[in-house]
């Protein structure tokens, strides 16, 4: 089997369809938030929501198994998110704060799956996912997740716009900023939730950041970011799915899916700046 | 506006009813004692030093920040209240053309899952038109001058169709045409019984286009017809350096006109 092969008739296997699905999924809802987390510039909240989703990850896994992974993450998430859009509406949120708090929770998150029997391979499973083993079970829990992550923006995509562009405006016409932001936020922690199945913890940054981010590299017009983001989250998707079949499937080495995919993601951002750059110049 | 946000709906047919109103960000007034009603078709100027309260009065009536004491009726006219704030810190690299920016101004008026109707569309286009900004309508809102942008937020201002208008120093930093533009629309929205409510330290302009004054510093100092209020001794008691202010804006002293 070769590369072309790879790219196209690999896909026919049954568990390489269904990682191209759980990838379309999350890369639509991921690329639709990821434009919104670039212009409200939330990379850095999103890292320390990702890390802080790690315990409830852990636990779950520990206490639950696979099955217990989802319940686990989200109970992680509320608490995060609310922690996180309450810390940063009152101002005593700062970078360092938000850094003591997502490295803290990464430890324990490692330290719960680390101390506990029988549950050996765990870490890495969850650090970096199983994108070729997903079930049938966790694709429909990653596609509902993201689905409503998807739906909630979609909901209130006019008042996320506003209050991206313009905060006191956006109060000022009625628009209630605490609940703005929470909306968006919770947004967010679900599409990590049902990333982190697939792509890992590790690398749910790079779906849920790059598409956005590399969208505005490529257009100014504000509904093209969104077709941008989602179409590149998908072509990336593909490329890194076939990748990863090729190295571990055909290759015999094994790598998870997931690490290829997030390099696929950072592969396609590096393009696109290079391609700015050699147009418009270093500056522009 | 969200129901929320307005703590004592008393509906009256002037515009907005102020009686006994304390404001304040904190637990401490930032204003306090205002008695003030604005009729449709009426423009009050909102005269004081910095940090006298005008802002707060603007944020108090949107409901930004909360009324402490007294009461605040809104009229019918005014369930759609326009407000162009003082200074807009916006990110020039933002992806939104001045069309979509005086769009935002029509969003409360969409249902949740409508799109923007040919109404809403005519909207826009009467209100970027009326700021004299049609040529620019589908460039980048960043690529626009400061001017521009402020009469862009004016025009989003226009197009959610206010009954009850509040501008924040919309005179500062406007070259001569611009200002009589904006004069111009004044009185147009006046002639179509828009009530408005300009902060302002131009004496002029609180002459030329408002009928009614309030003098506030902290509290309500004066409040009445502009004929009545626009005194040198108000103005000694809002302005402790008064002359300071005739000099910088060349204005006649109120006052010594007659009136």
């Amino acid at each position: 089997m070769n590369l072309l092969d790879s790219l196209t008739t690999a896909f026919a296997l049954p568990f390489m369809g269904r990682a191209l699905l759980v990838l379309i999924v999350l890369s639509v809802a991921a690329g639709v938030i990821g434009v919104f987390i670039n212009l409200r510039g939330l990379e850095f909240l999103s890292d320390g929501l990702t890390h802080a989703v790690f315990p409830g990850l852990a636990a779950g896994f520990v206490f639950g198994g696979q099955g217990g992974v989802l319940i686990g993450a989200l109970v992680a998430a509320a608490a995060a998110t609310i922690v996180l859009t309450l810390m940063s509406n009152n101002r005593v949120t700062s970078d360092a704060t938000t850094a003591i708090v997502l490295t803290a929770m990464f430890s324990i998150g490692v330290i719960i799956v680390s101390a506990s029997p029988g549950r050996a391979g765990g870490l890495e499973q969850l650090l970096f996912g199983h994108l070729l083993t997903v079930t049938d079970s966790e694709a429909i829990t990653t596609a509902v997740v993201a689905g409503v992550a998807l739906v909630l923006v979609l909901l209130t995509f006019r008042r996320q716009v506003f209050r991206a562009f313009d905060p006191e405006g956006s109060a000022a016409a009625g628009y209630r900023r605490v609940s703005t932001e929470l909306v968006l936020n919770v947004a967010i922690a679900l599409v990590i939730v049902a990333a982190s199945n697939a792509v890992g913890n590790l690398l749910v940054l790079a779906v849920l950041i790059v598409p956005g981010a590399l969208s505005r590299l490529v257009t100014t017009k504000l509904g093209g970011l969104f077709a941008v983001a989602v179409g590149a989250a998908v072509f990336a998707s593909w490329m890194g799915l076939a990748l990863g079949f090729n190295i571990s499937v055909v290759g015999g080495v094994d790598v998870p899916a997931g690490a290829t995919v997030a390099l696929s993601f950072v592969t396609l951002y590096a393009i696109a700046l290079i391609v700015r750059v050699l147009r418009k110049g270093v500056n522009a | 506006m969200s129901p929320r946000t307005r703590p004592i709906p008393i509906i009256t047919d002037d515009a907005l009813t102020i009686t006994g109103g304390a404001f304040s960000y904190g637990s401490t007034p930032a204003l306090t004692e205002v008695n003030i009603t604005v009729k449709p078709g009426e423009a009050m100027a909102l005269i004081g030093p910095n940090g006298s309260g005008k802002s707060t009065l603007l944020k108090g009536v949107l409901g930004l920040i909360p009324l402490l004491e007294g009461s605040m009726g809104f009229g019918k006219s005014a369930e759609s209240i326009g407000y162009l704030p003082q200074t807009e810190h916006i990110d020039p690299e933002f992806p939104v053309t001045l069309k979509q920016v005086v769009m935002m101004g029509r969003y409360r008026k969409m249902g949740l899952f409508s799109f923007p109707t040919s109404t809403d569309r005519a909207a826009v286009r009467k209100a970027i038109a009326n700021v004299g900004l049609t040529n620019v309508a589908n460039k980048r809102f960043g690529s626009l001058s400061g001017g521009q942008q402020q009469r862009g937020f004016l025009a989003r201002a226009l197009a959610s169709e206010p009954g009850l208008l509040l501008l924040d120093e919309p005179f500062n930093g406007l070259d001569q045409p611009n200002r009589d533009a904006l004069m111009q629309t004044l009185r147009q929205l006046k002639a179509a019984g828009v009530a408005i409510i300009v902060t302002t330290h131009d004496l002029e302009l609180a002459r030329e286009v408002c009928d009614t004054v309030l003098f506030v510093n902290g509290r309500q100092i004066a409040f009445g017809p502009k004929d009545d209020v626009l005194t040198l001794a108000n103005l000694q008691e809002v302005f402790h350096e008064f002359q300071v202010e005739i000099d910088e804006h060349t204005v006649v002293v109120p006052g010594h006109e007659g009136h």
